[in-house]
């Protein structure tokens, strides 16, 4: 339904005190002028979206669907979202590569892991908090504030689907099977500015992402626990203790577990940014330069923060809802299993010799994807990270194969035995 | 008279004590004289302020006449209003001063506080505690309005720690039979404490831990009830309302250590109310200066919200109370204690967190209080509390290695003063002495009023 269409119909004065309303409203939509059938506003809000009920999707994320895996869109025609956001693995990468290769041919090497893009649909845009943390955003760095924003980096990135520009994009779309209905819903002229029609890719991405409930729905074993449908078994049940517990893994400082105080389903994540001193990874080839770092909020791929330089190193705490499917953890991929990235968390600073290479002296550089004025920054006062070497590890070798158990159950799509 | 000897009769078979003898009849007689005196000196007041309010009333009837279109818009407001019963002529209705007639009446009670933490007086707070308005209005003789209005805290917003709420919103009707019922929010007559709130009311600066922490006064819940005072001195309470959400229940932080119901409570804020509870209340006030009484309150407290691992969980909060007051003492006593059941589902979702559900929490306590000095209208009157309670008294069971320690049975013995001015205005000190947390050791300072 074009805004055309809706505009007549409040329009039609009504009585009373709505009348003022309404004519004030009709002088925004600027109906009195309309008719031109094709005109199709070039602002970028107001494309209606109509819900379609018993849970199917609204033309405009069926169409956001048709764009998510249409690899003709990117440069080497190999490559579309679900490349690295694969439905069948949670939205996530198949493969375990620290980062993905794009580009015309396939071979440009990227700078961080893939993001599941499984349960965004509630991050808030990024902003500070009251005490000053930063909180919320897209990317790992939050630096942009919808799902609709996000989608556009990886038609343009060299090192992704690698377009020239949206027109690019766009010339690739004319030739898509869906092109007819993308003008039926967006207007016939759509195409005709590269820059609307665009937009509109990423409002329909951003559609079929909130729409969809394959990306958010709320079906692991931990959620059937949680509405005491099924148990979870000792180990299990050891692990979430041990996730919860201030005293142990504490997890559940960023990694919210329970439930909102409206009953909604905790995402495991509190949206907030943390400095893990994550150690650098080799496998990334930018990091081939000494002088390159990345450094989350305060650059490079986000610049308003660049002066901040607290923030410096700080990452998005992402949901931990599927975690177990992943294959390469934080956001430079240097760990490839899960119970390795949770015993980091715990031997970070009980066992640095573990995690970082050691120096001419043989000493671990610890926080080595940091360069030095910025490892103060890493956090190492809160459990489980306030600990020293020769000191006990917050968790135990069978208290991490318990949390990564428990971890276990956050998958998606449990089935009850 | 007959009455009277049943009275003493279930006085003494209840309380199998010397205590119920001590008022004679000859000495209840001599009350009840007393008392009709009273009743006729104020039907003498009453006619007499009557008067005066109609010669009021008609003074600013007439300097009302003159502005008429103001006066239209207040006759028009009035309309609204229920019909005034007291003899004013019609115009009067248009004046503003009946909106507050003689059948509605204004009260207000508040209390600001001062504390001082013994070991660490850094944490000294004062604080405006309460600030509370009340309306009731009479309709007729039989049917009355009750409203009372609250601000915890001083400052009510988004960004403040104050509270803002409707603790009483009720009507209630009483039949010729003296059946009292009535509908809207009201308080639960748990306890002593919890409908008898005001700080005039209560010995310390604060209410004492068993009718905080285990009832959650100011308890109240929006529903239906029905009672009736027989002439044989028993009140008897019952009634069908909203109850609490377990669905609230923060396993993280340690409200629901401080004060169980009080983090789930509803307070008829868009109560969940798939699930409602009962109540009922006896009280014995057969001899004077003596209260007896118990209660019970209990309801399922899941309230179906969806995928939730406690729909069966209930709740069920009982008390005993006593109240003595022969001469110059003031004795009484208090016994609640809660059960909830059901949550081993729910508290292996909360494992590892510090705050599971509690399957039974309890407390009591017993206090004594002496007039010790009456000087024209200052009295001061001592008092000695000794409470114990038990906000996590016990927790279902929890596979091996996941258990919660059960809480303290903590220990508060509190030794003050009240000194009252007048029947209104109450000045307070106590000192307060905890068993286990002594941390929270305290001195306190209040004042407070009620009228």
């Amino acid at each position: 339904m074009s805004q055309n269409n809706v505009a007549p119909l409040i329009c039609t004065p009504n009585r009373g005190r709505w009348l003022l309303a309404l004519a004030a409203a009709c002088l925004l939509a600027a109906c009195g002028g309309g008719g031109s059938g094709d005109s199709g506003s070039s602002a970028a809000a107001a494309t209606p979206i109509t819900p379609v009920p018993n849970g199917g999707l609204s033309q405009v994320a069926s169409l956001g669907k048709k764009i998510f895996s249409d690899q003709s869109l990117s440069a080497s025609a190999k490559q579309s979202c679900a490349t690295c956001h694969n439905p069948d693995n949670a939205h996530a990468q198949s493969n375990d590569l620290a980062v993905q290769l794009g580009g015309a041919n396939l071979d440009v090497p990227g700078f961080r892991a893939v993001p599941s893009l499984r349960y965004l649909n509630l991050t808030p845009a990024f902003f500070f908090a009251s005490d000053g943390t930063p909180t919320g955003g897209f990317n790992r760095d939050g630096r942009v504030n919808t799902l609709a924003e996000q989608s556009e980096r990886p038609f343009l990135a060299p090192h992704e689907m690698a377009n020239a520009g949206r027109a690019d994009v766009i010339a690739k779309l004319k030739s898509a099977a869906y092109v007819e209905e993308f003008r039926k819903v967006f207007g016939a002229a759509i195409l005709d500015n590269s820059d609307d029609a665009f937009n509109r890719i990423q409002l329909a991405l951003q559609q079929y992402q909130k729409e969809d409930t394959d990306f958010h729905p709320y079906d692991s074993k931990y959620d059937q626990f949680l509405a005491g449908k099924v148990p979870l078994n000792a180990a299990e049940l050891r692990g979430l203790a041990l996730f919860n517990n201030p005293t142990k893994g504490n997890c559940v400082a960023c990694h919210l577990s329970a439930r909102g105080s409206d009953g909604s389903s905790p995402l495991f994540t509190d949206f907030t940014f943390d400095n893990l001193g994550v150690p650098r990874n080799p496998a990334i080839a930018a990091t081939a330069d000494p002088a390159y770092f990345d450094l989350g909020l305060c650059g490079p791929d986000r610049t308003d923060l660049s002066s901040r330089s607290a923030l410096c190193g700080k990452f998005k705490v992402p949901t931990l809802r599927n975690v177990a499917t992943r294959k390469v953890f934080f956001h430079n991929g240097y760990f490839k299993t899960l119970r390795e990235a949770v015993s980091f968390y715990v031997k970070r600073d009980t066992n640095p010799e573990l995690w970082y290479p050691a120096d001419a002296s043989g000493v671990a550089q610890k926080f080595n994807d940091l360069p030095e004025q910025y490892r103060k920054n890493v956090n190492v006062t809160e459990v489980p990270y306030n600990r020293q070497p020769n000191m006990p590890p917050a968790l135990s070798e069978s208290e991490v194969d318990d949390v990564v158990q428990f971890l276990g159950t956050l998958t998606d799509g449990y089935k009850a035995q | 008279m007959k009455k009277n000897i049943l009275a003493q009769a279930v006085a003494l078979a209840l309380m199998a004590s010397p205590l119920a003898a001590s008022a004679s009849e000859a000495e209840l007689l001599k009350r009840l004289d007393k008392l009709a005196a009273e009743v006729e000196q104020l039907k003498a007041e009453l006619a007499a302020t009557k008067k005066k309010t109609d010669t009021v009333e008609k003074r600013q009837d007439a300097l009302a006449a003159a502005p008429v279109a103001p006066a239209a818009v207040v006759a028009a407001s009035a309309g609204t209003a229920p019909a005034v019963t007291a003899p004013v002529s019609t115009a009067a209705a248009a004046s503003p001063a009946t909106m507050l007639g003689p059948n509605t009446v204004l009260s207000s009670y508040g209390e600001v506080n001062y504390t001082r933490p013994r070991h660490d007086s850094s944490k000294s707070q004062a604080d405006v505690a309460r600030a509370v308005i009340g309306i009731t209005h009479r309709f007729d003789e039989k049917t009355k309005m009750v409203a009372e209005f609250e601000w915890e805290h001083a400052v009510t917003s988004a960004s403040d720690k104050g509270e803002t709420e409707v603790e009483q919103l009720y009507v209630e009707r009483e039949f010729n039979n003296g059946l009292r019922a009535k509908g809207g929010l009201f308080l639960i007559p748990a306890g002593l404490l919890n409908t008898n709130h005001e700080p005039t009311a209560y010995y310390g600066v604060y209410r004492n831990f068993v009718e905080t922490a285990i009832i959650p006064s100011t308890w109240r819940e929006a529903g239906l009830g029905l009672s009736q005072t027989l002439d044989n001195g028993i009140t008897w309470d019952t009634g069908l309302t909203t109850g609490f959400d377990l669905s609230k229940w923060d396993a993280t932080t340690t409200d629901g250590r401080t004060s169980p119901l009080g983090s789930i409570h509803q307070e008829g804020q868009m109560a969940k109310s798939h699930d409602l509870s009962v109540f009922g209340a006896l009280n014995w006030r057969g001899v004077p200066g003596l209260l007896l009484g118990g209660s019970v309150f209990t309801g399922k407290i899941g309230q179906k919200t969806p995928d939730f691992a406690a729909q069966d969980a209930r709740l069920t909060l009982w008390d005993l109370h006593a109240r003595y007051t022969p001469g110059k003492w003031d004795l009484s006593a208090v016994y609640a204690r809660g059960t909830i059941s059901n949550t081993e589902a729910l508290n292996q979702t909360f494992a590892g967190n510090p705050t599971p559900v509690p399957s039974s929490f309890y407390g009591w306590y017993t206090q004594a209080a002496y007039q010790l000095w009456k000087n024209s209208d200052y009295t001061l009157t001592p008092f000695l509390r000794y409470e114990r309670f038990n906000t996590a008294n016990s927790y279902a069971a929890m596979p091996a290695g996941l258990a919660v320690a059960t809480g303290p049975n903590e220990g508060v013995w509190t030794v003050g003063t009240n000194f009252n001015v007048g029947e209104g205005v109450v000045l307070k000190a106590d000192y307060q002495k905890f068993k286990v947390d002594t941390a929270r050791d305290r001195f306190n300072l209040g004042l407070g009023y009620a009228f």
